[in-house]
Order: structure tokens, then sequence, then C-alpha cells
């Protein structure tokens, strides 16, 4: 890496337009909406900028941390379902022929790619009353000539758990992948041939190292999945509603938009504070291993 | 400093500000410059923020053929959407469709313009108690009726060996558990709970508003979903069978599916009425004018009833309905019920506050 | 000796072959059914020819004929497809020249400047469109503006958080290239234009077309964001299917969705041929 002043024009060139862009784009409508944090509702459409802390305060109540909570939980369940999910898929991707191997990361990233609100329409159809899964089960039933009474999937937060997993499986996939690449093969084999079964070098060898790429995904999966908005708003339930739609409510039917802007500020430390973990794992994992 | 030297920096000075206030005009007259040309003859266009398939099929069409303006149709799906979208500056729009309880929130924020009566000759047609009655827009300074209609229970009639006409067996009872949806929309959730409990619709008492919400709460493993505007799909498609919604929601979908029924509960139901208002800022005020009248027609209006199926609050085209509309009792409930139904109004923004929080804690719970 | 007797086994299934091993294939057949059952059904609903989507009742292409006579769709269609044009060739613009800032020099602020450009992709969607709403409304953006114009703000809330994305692509791809060649290209007295146009250009074109897809399907699928900054005639595909989803349900979405479907294949389709293609002729070299 050479130091800018080298080069400083075509430094300028190439830091300039992208710098400015988020900064005019991003940086400056993120902190309208910051300084609104701190602010108070004046008349119906007013917002006077006092800088108070009432809406924080507000945001740490309990009813808005149960919210809170529940959202964490949900995209917990998402990511571990990822994992569980994902990390054979990757093995068995990384472990194919190097021809097949293309075609397959192809073939899970391209559900990926469709559009998230037809895949969430797509699974309405598929998990509702009288939908697929349950046609499905119910000729099934049939045959067995039982009596079935269709699952109640859809409207709940196992639906959205689903319809979650669906549009993250991939988020998970990659990253694994990317980090299962990596090792070195030698390792694997010296260990299988050390006489250690296959399920042992997975966990004392293979999981070691992929660890920073199996980190990598579930951070990547759990944030987005913490702040859903579609998911939990078309497959939910009742209670399912998850912090991003009460930030929705916020904004428009409560017409609060401080308190709006107070909770999504709290949701995007929480998102930076997973970056800033995944960062850190990373590196120490990195320090970590051997030379 | 000498008089010359006081004189020629006074100059630059000038001529500096001159500079500045020539520059700052020309900019203005180049960003108003297209404004200041509509001004003088509005340009063939209009744009119109409406509820989605809340127009007639051929209405839009029609009106260009007539007047040879080209209408833009953009779609909202919830007035808090409109609300939040017109709230920061219009963004264009120059008729909105909102529901009632909303125009004195709109008026009071400055939000729109004062309708000029005498470019809109077709209110002759509107039923009078329209225009005399309305204590949400005194006079119809604001706005003008577009379709009203109730709140009530939808239901497959084969399910029920008589139609389940009390709110009891959406908000109290574990009878039909599970096959039960109600309207995500706070204001109704909240309104028709509180009519069960004898209250009103439109209470801003916060004990009431606390019973109601611990009344939804006990309820709430019986309810499948609380559906945003698509009660009557979750209906149709026999997830539930009860659903609370909107009369000509339930009225197109009686029109397709024999099974299914509307009733208005005893206790009364929930009366709306939606209308057609101009935003502030309205870039064609001329051309929205000339929409609104264009809308109550009665020719017009007819098509446009036809299709949505709500109540027409134009008395010349409703004398021009056939029997099945005029007779339907979806769409126009028998007076009884009518009277013990209560119309929705603006409750102020402190109630709106208390009552939105009361949602999220349903919602949460 | 016990290894030389798997060895010799019909199908030599070797010890790394995991991917041969059947519960292994199990999972991976089972993700993929799971992952595409449920568009595979959205698409061949899309003939079915009843109102409701519940039943199979008969082949028919009227909801496709609909689809195409639904001018409001069609519009919406071309918005999206016009925004996500734009917005791609800036995204990729804007990728490209801060993915060789980052990688090619060593300044103050570096960290924050990744810091920075990491934000649009964690941030929630709804406080950028929320935020990108409320600016552009208090900064007085101009609202009357003639097509593709009017488009413009949705094109630049959708360039602020794709050209991260392209960004990282373009960088991991910066990563594997020879900085001697450039070095020595510049030795030999070309110009900074020249070393980018001739050099890092065909090596980098891989990684932008990758950003560049990237970019665009991000654009084309995108709701929330461009829900909150759309104004008047600026519906596009993903709004206008919300609208259609929530009112009621019928194959004509199934439709609509069809078509984007196959239109995303497609292009990924065509993106990856023009990928490998370079590939191989790199490796062939």
């Amino acid at each position: 890496m050479e130091n800018w002043r080298k080069s400083p024009i075509v430094f300028m060139f190439t830091l300039l337009p992208p710098a400015l862009w988020l900064t005019a784009f991003f940086v400056l409508p993120l902190s309208l909406l910051w300084l609104f944090s701190f602010g108070e509702k004046s008349g119906i459409t007013g917002i006077d900028i006092t800088w108070t802390l009432a809406n924080y305060a507000r945001a740490l109540e309990p009813l808005y941390l149960g919210i809170f909570l529940k959202s964490l939980w949900i995209a917990g369940a998402t990511a571990l379902i990822c994992l569980i999910i994902g990390l054979p898929v990757a093995l068995a991707i990384s472990f194919a022929s190097t021809r097949t191997r293309p075609w397959l990361l192809l073939l899970i990233i391209l559900p990926f790619w469709t559009n998230l609100l037809i895949r969430t329409y797509a699974l309405i159809a598929t998990l509702r009353g009288n939908g697929h899964v349950n046609s499905v089960l119910g000729w099934l039933w049939k045959i067995f000539g039982a009596q079935f009474t269709p699952l109640e999937i859809l409207y709940t937060d196992g639906a959205v758990v689903t319809g979650l997993v669906y549009v993250h499986l991939p988020f998970m996939v990659l990253p694994v992948y990317a980090a299962l690449d990596r090792i070195d093969r030698s390792l694997i084999e010296a260990s299988l041939d050390l006489g250690a079964g296959h399920v042992r070098t997975f966990f004392t060898i293979i999981a070691p190292l992929a660890m920073p790429g199996i980190v990598s995904g579930v951070i990547i999966t759990f944030i987005p999945a913490f702040g859903a908005y579609l998911t939990p708003d078309l497959l939910g339930g009742p209670d399912s509603q998850m912090i991003a739609n009460v930030i929705d409510r916020q904004f428009k039917a409560a017409n609060d938009w401080p308190f709006g802007a107070a909770l999504s500020f709290i949701l995007l430390y929480a998102a930076f504070f997973g970056l800033a973990m995944r960062g850190l794992i990373g590196r120490r994992a990195v320090m970590g291993r051997a030379p | 400093m000498n008089r010359s030297e006081g004189i020629s920096g006074l100059r630059s000075a000038l001529s500096r500000r001159r500079f500045m206030q020539g520059a700052t005009a020309m900019g203005l007259t180049i960003t108003a410059m297209p404004k200041f040309a509509r001004a003088a003859a509005e340009e063939k266009l209009l744009n119109f923020y409406n509820w989605d398939t809340y127009i007639g099929e051929t209405t839009l069409g029609d009106f260009t053929k007539a007047t040879g303006i080209e209408v833009k149709i953009d779609l909202f799906a919830e007035n808090d959407e409109l609300f939040a979208k017109l709230r920061e500056g219009n963004p264009g729009y120059d008729v909105i469709v909102p529901t009632n309880n909303w125009i004195p929130r709109l008026a009071e924020a400055g939000m729109l313009e004062p309708l000029d009566h005498s470019l809109i000759p077709n209110i002759r047609h509107i039923t009078p108690r329209f225009m005399t009655d309305s204590s949400f827009d005194p006079g119809r300074k604001y706005s003008l009726p577009y379709m009203w209609g109730t709140i009530g229970i939808g239901y497959r009639k084969s399910k029920f060996p008589e139609p389940p006409a009390s709110l009891k067996w959406l908000y109290d009872s574990d009878k039909y558990s599970g096959r039960i949806s109600l309207m995500s929309e706070c204001d109704f959730l909240l309104g028709m709970a509180l009519k069960y409990l004898g209250h009103s619709i439109n209470s801003a008492d916060a004990a009431q508003i606390a019973q109601a919400e611990a009344l939804i709460i006990k309820q709430k493993p019986h309810i499948k979903s609380f559906a945003e505007d698509n009660g009557q799909d979750l209906l149709a498609s026999g997830e539930v069978d009860l659903v609370m919604e909107w009369s000509g929601d339930i009225a197109q979908l009686m029109a397709e599916d024999p099974d299914i029924g509307y009733v208005l509960p005893a206790e009364g139901g929930a009366l709306w009425e939606d209308t057609l208002a101009i935003p502030k800022g309205a870039p064609h005020p001329q051309n929205a004018h000339a929409f609104i009248n264009f809308i109550h027609d009665p020719e017009v209006n007819v098509g446009i009833t036809n299709t949505v199926q709500y109540a027409t609050p134009n008395q010349s085209a409703a004398a021009m309905m056939d029997k099945a509309y005029t007779q339907n009792s979806a769409i126009f409930p028998p007076e009884a019920l009518l009277i013990k139904s209560e119309t929705i109004t603006y409750f102020g923004e402190k109630a709106i506050a208390l009552r939105q929080e009361a949602c999220t804690r349903i919602f949460a719970a | 000796m016990k290894r030389f007797a798997k060895l010799t086994r019909r199908a030599p299934s070797g010890l790394l072959d995991y991917h041969r091993r059947w519960p292994l294939r199990l999972v991976m057949v089972a993700t993929l059914i799971f992952l595409y059952a449920p568009v595979v059904a959205l698409m061949a609903f899309s003939f079915n020819d009843s109102k409701r989507n519940i039943v199979w009742h008969g082949f028919t292409l009227k909801y496709y004929e609909k689809l195409f006579a639904n001018t409001e769709l069609m519009q919406a269609f071309a918005n999206s497809l016009t925004i996500a044009f734009f917005s791609t060739l800036i995204s990729v613009l804007l990728g490209t020249l801060a993915a060789i800032a980052l990688w090619r020099f060593k300044f103050p602020g570096q960290r924050l400047y990744e810091g920075v450009m990491a934000m649009p992709i964690v941030i929630p969607e709804i406080c950028m469109g929320i935020a990108m709403m409320a600016f552009m409304a208090r900064t007085g953006w101009p609202q009357d503006l003639i097509w593709p114009l009017n488009l413009g703000a949705i094109m630049i809330a959708h360039v602020a958080f794709s050209f991260p994305f392209a960004a990282i692509v373009i960088r991991a791809r910066l990563e594997s290239f020879n900085r001697q060649l450039a070095d020595a290209a510049r030795d030999l007295g070309a110009s900074e234009f020249h070393v980018f146009r001739d050099i890092l250009f065909p090596h980098l074109s891989p990684a932008l077309l990758a950003g560049g897809l990237l970019a665009f399907t991000l654009s084309l699928d995108d709701f929330v964001i461009t829900f909150f900054t759309s104004g008047p005639n600026s519906v596009t595909f993903p709004v206008k299917i919300y609208s259609m989803v929530r009112f009621s349900v019928t194959p004509e979405v199934n439709a609509a969705s069809t078509i984007l479907i196959a239109m995303t294949i497609g292009l990924t389709a065509i993106g990856l041929r023009l990928h490998y293609r370079s590939q191989f002729q790199e490796t062939a070299k």
C-alpha cells in the first residue's frame, strides 16, 4: 500500500466521489434522523430538537425492551437453524468436484437473487391452511386412511423463523464455504490417517479452522434477521411483531418520529456491536492461528 | 478612510450584493419557471393518490377522453401511509382519498387546500346530509364525500347456522378459536373493542382504553391474525371464518362467492366516510377540481360504484343503481343498526399516542 | 491396508469425498428442495386457471395476458428497470473508485472510511428509508420532474446502499492483482489512465460484472427504501406487487413474479457465462 501523498491526484480522484456520495446521501440523512431522536413532537408535524433523552429512555422501557428481546431470539433462532443447515451444505459444496462446485454454489445463491417479496409470498402459498405443505400432508394422510387436520403453520412465530431462514440461508453458506475452501486439506488427511473418526476430525480440525467463516456467516445472518420488517409483517401471527415493525408504526400510524428515530438508532447500535464483535473475533482467530 | 475609497468600497459592495441578488433571482426564476408557466395554463396532467382498486375500471380513461387530462394513479394501503408521505411536503399529488377521521388532522397540520365549490357544480347530486352533517369538516371546506361504509363482520355462511351478529364472537369468546381475524388498524381494533364494552368508539379515556386492551390481550390466543387490509383474502381462502372488515371488501367478495356474508354487529359497527381532498401544494389544482367534479357526475359515479361496491353518497347515482345494489344489506345496512353505529372521528394527538401504545402492547403480549 | 481395501471398492470413495456421503447429500438435496419448492410452485400456479390460488383447475396463459395489459404494472416494471440500470452504472463506478482507493492507498481515516462504507450494508432498511425521505423533504428536493428524472431520488438512494456491496466484490478481486504489473507499466512510461485501462480494468472485469449484477438485483429487489423515497408516478415493481399482495392474491401476481424470476435468472446466467469464459481464457493463457 502506498502512501497517498505519492499520487495525490489519483488518490483524490478515487476517494472523493464515493466519499461525497456517502456523505451527502447517507451520512447526512442519517444525521438528520439522529437529530430527530433527540427531539420532541411539536404540533402535528413539527419536530423540535430539544436534545432530550426522553425518547431513548422510553425505548428502554420494559415494553420495548421486551420487543427487542423477542427480535433477538427470533434472529438467534434463525441464525442457529441457518448454521445447522448451512454448515453441512457448505461442507458438501467445498468437497465437491471442481466441476460441480460452481453449479452447486449457483443453485444455492440463485434464490437470493429473486425478489424478497415474491419469495415471502411464495412461502405464504406454501404454508397456509390449504397451502402446498398441507395439501401434500393431507394427501399422504389420506393414503394411510387417517383423518387429517391441516397444520396451522402460517401466522405464527415459527412461520417467521422459517421465512427468515428461507431468505438468509445463502448468507450463511457463502462465508462458511469460503472459509472451508481455504483449509489445507492435508491437515484433514493427516487427522484421518492418525485414526480420528470423521466426526472427531470435524469438531477438532475443520470447525476451528473454519471458525472465522462460521462467525462471519452467523453475524451476517443475524443482523438482517434482527432488523427484518417484511417477513414478520406478512408471515407473522398476532404476537410476532419485531422491532422493525414497531419502528415502522412510529413513523406511520403513531406519527411519533422522534421516538421512531431513537428506536432505529438503538437497532443500528446493536448491529454495529455485532459487526464489531465479528471484527474482533476474526482478528483474534487470525492471530491465534499457528504460523 | 478617505471619500473616494469609501465610495469605491461602497460601489464594489453594492455590485457584489447586486451580483448575489441577480444570481439568486436567476436561480429562483429557473426553478420557479416551470411552476410559473404551469400556473398560467395547467398542463394536462393529474396525480391521483388512491387506495388500491378503489376507482371504476374505466373512470380514469373516461376522464381523459372528456377533458384531455392524463391521470396518473399511485396507491397507498393505509391512511397513516398517506399521512407519512405527505407530512414532509407534498411530493406532487393533486387529489387524495383520506378517510374522514384524518381530515381534521390534515387540516390542522395545514396540509390541505380549501376546495372551491364553485368549480364543483356536481355537488348538487350529493345527498344533503353529507354536506350539512359533517362534524369533521364543517361546511365541507376541505373535502367532499367519496364513498361511505361500515366496518362489521364478514363470515362464511356455511359455518354459521345464523349470522354471527355480535362483537362477542370476535372479542370475547373461544367458540371460533383460531378462525378469527381482526383488523390491525389500531383505530378500529381498539374502537370496536370499546364499542363491545359499551363505550364510545372514539374514547380518549385512558381507563377505558386499558380495559379494551386487556380484553383483546385475553382474546389473543383465539385470534389467528391481525390482518392488514387483507382480511377478506383470509376469509376467501378459508384461513378464517370470521373477520372484522370494511363493508365494501366483503361486498366485492360476496359478488364472487355466495357463501360469504356480511353483518353489522348488534352492538353497532363503525361508520366511516372516505373523502376526496386536495393536498396543499398540489401542482394542478384546476385539474383536481375538475376531476372531483367528474367523479360526482351521476353516470360516472354509477360506474365507480358498480366496481367498488361501497355505498355512494351521490343520491342521483344511487337512484340509477339496480336493486341488487340498493338492497344489498352489506352495502346499505338496516336503519336500526346504522343508528347504533358510530362514526369514527379524529381524537387528537394525545389520544392517538395513548391508543397506539396500547396497540403496541397488544401486539407484543 | 484398510485404506487400500476402501480404495478398491466399486466406487472409490476418497477420504475427503464428503460430498459422496449420504448424510451430506441428503442435507444438500433437502435444502435445495426447501429453497426451490415454494418458488417453483409459485411459478406453476401462474398458469392455473382459477382466480383463487388454491386448487389446480387447468392450464391457461390468460393471467399473463392480463399482466401485459395491466399498464400500471408495466409502468412500474419499466420504472424498476430504469432505476436499476442507472443505479447499477453509478454503483459500479463508485464502487470501483472506492475499492481502488482502499486497496492502493494508505491514508489517515482509512478505518473510518471503511466503517462508513460498511454501514449501508448493516443498517436496517427502514432506518435508511425514513432518513432519506425526511432528508429529501427537508432539503426541498424538486418534485415535479419529468420521467426519468423523477426517479432520481430513488436512484440516489439505491446507489447509496448498493455501491458498498459492489466495492466489496471489486476489492476482493483487487487482492489478487499483481501490483508489479502496474509498477512495470508505469516504469515503462504509461500514464495512470493507461495503466487502469489496459492492465487493471481487464483484471477487474469479472468483479465489475459480479458487482454490477449484485447492484442490479439489489436495486430491482428493493422494497422498503423505495417505498419511502418514491413520489407520484414512480411506483416500482415491488411496491406495486406489495399492494397487490395485500389486497387480493390472484394468479396475476404469480405471473408477474415468474417473469421477474425468469429475468433475474436469465441475467445471472449471462453474467456467469461471461465470467467463466473470462476465467477460462485467463487460465488458458
